[in-house]
């Protein structure tokens, strides 16, 4: 179609599915006892140093299923809603390069270990959006191929490392259900979280942990009432939620203007193949689909088909955890927190872990739930936070144990200790550990409080009270809420509600 | 003094555990007669002399210190040279495999050695175990002893000429098609195939992932038997290898009187073709009327798909092969074509591959990446597979109404060298050995007496066949087939 013919554009719409990577932190490879370079423990092995007969595909060398790869996509499976396949097949994928050791790659075609799943996100348009799974199956990863020698010098020829090959590579597929470039990204941190939540990934993005591979086109609707759709682009091997939401952002104008020049449509062989430059924040066209391999797929005659039982099933359902969503939407109900706290708290596995331990010990110093988790909250994103990001070291690697925040939560909920001394004291404590009431004590943190005052508040509530007193006074502790109120409102609120309830059942004696 | 010809395996490892023989003499005596007969056979790629010996004299220490030195204590035992050795090179008889060194060894050849067996060395065969004449090797053909101017079969042709002519106790080789078979059948040897998972086949080379099995090519059943039970059994690390017990099959071989009361014994009519040599159903009837007297039933059954299992070996095998052999690139180890100024990897690939393999491995190989090619896989592969089904099928009804099926290893008795020029004629010497692969049963050539060519005795095969993981009464009957119809004789 030539451009003066074009239509005018009433309006686009994007679509975009996405296809995701992720590299399983098993301790050793998908199909051979060799160490995994996603395994924290070797990640920083030399070139070529993780690697056995099987990996370096050695005449006679055969595969064996690693379980626990297995178990890890299961997870993930069950976490994505996904139907978790009975039986599943692994199928070689056939092709020559000099970074694919067997000239083929063990993964799983027509018989995926999880399909047909969903998962909620906030959608950036309000809302939530459903974002359809299609499936999610194995396989193992290819090598490397660099240019650079050991300590950074250039090398003519090309030089191989199979230290990656072989690694467990759990690749998901979405449907093309996202409608805008926040969506996706807001999809992929979901699922990152959620990785990293279930243990199956370290979640470092510039190890290439996670790998993310969009499907974009755009529908077109012209003014005439015609509807256009350009052809599909994958953009591949994306690193960076940065460069995933650039990608995107960039096919999405992109496309319209190919169109608008082309007027190119979604069709056979026009589906085509993109990488993405980080420079200068555009996408590259790497190939079309018409010079697309014929990779030979067949099943795996080196391998038996994976059959899960019940038992093994439910073993691996016993060990999911509480998913990230669940327990941020229960952090907001339980603790009263904020949604954006909540967030920050649920983010890192580590942290959340942490916040759970800290809130534990304040409820066994005597804080009730709620109050312990909105304590220990406030001051490890406070106090916390700060001094996180001065020292570039995560909140619960700071130094302070979850007892001491807790003790200091405890401090600030019986009003010894001001906002200002808990933060003195969560610095103090990252330092050296200390009991924090003796430390609040010798630095002199304690609030000074007026205890005179409060009395003749407590009085004056007892007098302006009596049927409510007298219902304290004979067990019915329900009436305490009145007396209490009045104290707060005489102290025009400066008064520790906690306080004033302790004493005042002190005074009326109906404590239990 | 060692005596010549050399013992059967059993006789030389009861005498070496009882320390009546010792293994270094027992060896010498085998390195000897490589030495006089191996340059006219070309049935090793590589002899251990040195090693042999040293090992041979460990195991006379142990003996000697009242150590147990295993079930195959002096066995000199040659391995087919597509399983993994550390002991020198594993060349697949491939150029690109020339200077191949495995920095492992295969389970079967680990298993071999911790029963205190001597690996005497690697044996030649049809490059990558492709061929059924040993003629198809990178360093010159295999020849039969019983005449040299013939083949030895293939593709475990130097295993087999290996034991024919006395030039070891046993031989290792590899069955796809009837690699171990048929060169057994055409040499005078006893060739077992188990069942597929009943020997690891970690370490074997890949050619037909699917239906390869490492089996013994020994001179008597029971030393066949005795082997399998050393080299079988469950490997973690194959996949594919049974969990099912190999211990017994060598008692069970072994059991009984002789007879065969009991024993239903399936003739299939497609087994005794006209197409056979004459002397080759004659050799089956008479094998038949001896099982009888025996006490066994002879039962009538029909394996209508016998011959259609031909094409369906040539599709699957190379199907594998061709992603198998996708490895022999010539990157990280084997052949490298010299390269050349501004050549491509593509070129580098296409040339080292076009150097490094005979024109029969390229053949399957094109064949196989035909058949798996889009647009194609259906018609072929996935054809294939189901033929394969129905062929095992067919097997598990004929074993409702008999315990083995007896029949011939090979059309003919051995052919000349270079006489098969065509691929299609050479693939047909297979008809009656492909189909125990492709429906994983078991299968066992014995010697079946001899047909005179050109004045010169040349041994036949006979085949019983039995369900998959039923070694011990497949075994069992071959034994007695075997005391029936007296043993092959060395050739040399």
């Amino acid at each position: 179609m030539a451009a003066n013919a074009t239509p005018r554009i009433r309006s686009t719409r994007l679509i975009v599915g996405l296809e995701i990577h992720v590299e399983l932190a098993t301790r050793t490879k998908m199909f051979s006892r060799a160490p995994s370079p996603a395994c924290p423990e070797f990640q920083d092995s030399e070139p070529n140093t993780l690697v056995d007969p099987v990996v370096a595909g050695l005449p006679g060398a055969l595969p064996v299923m690693n379980r626990r790869a297995v178990e890890m996509s299961a997870m993930v499976g069950m976490a994505l809603g996904c139907t978790i396949a009975r039986t599943s097949r692994w199928d070689r994928k056939n092709y020559f390069y000099p970074d694919l050791p067997k000239g083929y790659q063990i993964s799983q075609y027509d018989l995926p270990l999880c399909g047909d799943g969903a998962i909620d996100i906030p959608a950036a348009a309000g809302g939530t959006a459903r974002i359809g799974i299609i499936r999610a199956h194995l396989e193992e990863d290819t090598g490397k191929l660099g240019h650079e020698l050991p300590g950074g010098q250039r090398y003519e020829g090309s030089l191989v490392d199979l230290n990656r090959a072989g690694t467990p590579l759990l690749e998901i597929v979405t449907e093309p259900d996202f409608a805008c470039a926040e969506d996706v990204v807001t999809f992929a941190q979901e699922l990152r979280t959620l990785c990293m939540f279930l243990g199956v990934t370290e979640g470092v993005m510039q190890r290439g942990h996670m790998r993310f591979e969009p499907n974009i086109n755009v529908v077109i609707d012209t003014e005439d009432g015609r509807e256009y759709r350009t052809p599909v682009v994958e953009v591949k091997n994306l690193n960076s939620f940065r460069a995933l939401r650039g990608a995107i952002e960039h096919e999405a104008s992109r496309q319209v203007e190919a169109w608008l020049a082309d007027g190119r449509v979604m069709g056979p062989g026009a589906k085509s193949t993109r990488g993405w430059d980080d420079e200068r924040q555009v996408t590259l066209l790497q190939r079309e689909k018409e010079d697309a391999h014929d990779y030979r797929y067949f099943p795996d005659p080196d391998l038996v088909e994976v059959e899960i039982d019940e038992a093994w099933l439910e073993a691996i359902r016993a060990e999911l955890p509480e998913l990230p969503m669940a327990r941020r939407e229960r952090f907001v109900r339980e603790f009263g927190m904020l949604e954006k706290d909540a967030r920050v708290l649920v983010g890192d596995r580590e942290l959340c872990r942490f916040f759970e331990s800290c809130q534990q010990q304040a409820v066994t110093a005597g804080m009730p739930a709620p109050e312990a988790g909105a304590g220990v909250a406030k001051i490890l994103l406070n106090a916390g936070a700060k001094r996180s990001n001065e020292r570039g070291v995560a909140i619960h690697e700071l130094g302070i144990g979850p007892a001491r925040v807790a003790g200091i939560a405890k401090l600030r909920a019986d009003g010894a200790i001001d906002a200002q001394g808990g933060d003195a004291l969560f610095g103090i404590l990252c330092e050296r550990d200390e009991d924090p009431a003796a430390l609040a004590a010798a630095e002199g943190l304690i609030k000074v409080r007026d205890d005179a005052a409060m009395d003749r508040w407590i009085a004056e509530s007892i007098e302006a009270n009596a049927a409510a007193a007298e219902d304290v006074r004979s067990g019915k502790q329900a009436a305490i809420g009145r007396l209490v109120g009045h104290v707060m409102k005489a102290s025009g609120g400066a008064a520790d509600a906690k306080e004033v309830r302790e004493r005042m059942l002190e005074r009326l004696g109906g404590g239990a | 003094m060692v005596p010549d010809p050399p013992r059967e395996l059993r006789e030389v490892v009861a005498a070496v555990r009882s320390g009546t023989a010792s293994a270094e003499e027992e060896t010498r005596g085998i390195l000897d007669r490589i030495e006089r007969f191996d340059p006219g056979l070309n049935a090793f790629h590589e002899v251990f002399a040195e090693e042999a010996l040293a090992a041979a004299r460990e195991i006379d220490r142990r003996v000697a210190a009242g150590d147990d030195p295993g079930p195959l204590a002096g066995a000199v035992i040659a391995v087919k040279d597509n399983i993994a050795t550390t002991l020198g090179r594993t060349t697949c008889s491939s150029r690109m495999l020339e200077s191949w060194r495995s920095p492992f060894n295969a389970t079967c050849v680990e298993r071999l050695l911790a029963a205190g067996a001597i690996v005497v060395g690697k044996t030649n065969l049809d490059e990558f175990a492709m061929g059924s004449s040993g003629e198809h090797c990178a360093w010159g053909p295999v020849r039969n002893p019983w005449d040299p101017e013939r083949v030895p079969g293939g593709s475990s042709a130097g295993s087999a000429a290996a034991v024919a002519a006395g030039l070891c106790h046993a031989a290792l080789g590899s069955d796809t098609g009837g690699s171990i078979r048929q060169p057994a059948a055409f040499t005078g040897c006893v060739g077992l195939k188990p069942s597929y998972g009943r020997v690891s086949r970690y370490g074997l080379v890949a050619f037909g992932s699917s239906l390869d099995q490492v089996g013994p090519l020994t001179r008597s059943v029971a030393d066949a038997a005795l082997l399998l039970e050393v080299i079988g059994g469950n490997d973690r690390l194959d996949s594919t290898s049974a969990a099912t017990d190999v211990a017994g099959i060598a008692a069970a071989a072994e059991s009984g009187t002789g007879r065969l009361d009991g024993v239903r014994v399936g003739l299939p009519s497609e087994y005794l073709s006209d197409s056979n040599h004459p002397a080759v159903n004659e050799s089956v009837r008479a094998a038949a009327a001896a099982m009888e007297r025996l006490g066994a039933t002879l039962v009538e059954v029909h394996l209508p798909l016998t011959e259609i299992g031909i094409s369906t070996y040539y599709v699957i095998a190379p199907a594998e092969a061709s992603s198998n052999l996708a490895r022999f690139d010539g990157i990280r180890y084997g052949r490298r074509a010299e390269p050349r100024a501004g050549e491509d990897l593509e070129s580098i690939y296409a040339r080292s591959r076009g150097e490094g393999f005979g024109a029969e491995v390229q053949r399957r190989i094109m064949i196989g990446t035909y058949v798996l090619s889009a647009g194609y896989y259906d018609a072929y592969y996935r054809r294939a597979l189901q033929v394969r089904r129905l062929i095992g099928e067919e097997f598990a009804r004929a074993f409702t109404a008999c315990d083995v099926l007896l029949g011939p290893t090979a059309p003919t008795p051995a052919f000349k060298l270079g006489s098969q020029r065509d691929p299609l004629s050479m693939y047909l010497c297979d008809v009656y050995t492909v189909n125990a692969p492709i429906a994983g049963i078991c299968g066992v050539s014995v010697p079946g007496g001899f047909v005179e060519e050109d004045g010169k005795p040349l041994p036949m095969g006979l085949q019983l066949q039995a369900p998959a993981f039923a070694e011990g009464g497949l075994l069992r009957a071959a034994a007695c087939l075997e005391t029936a119809l007296g043993r092959c004789p060395l050739a040399c």
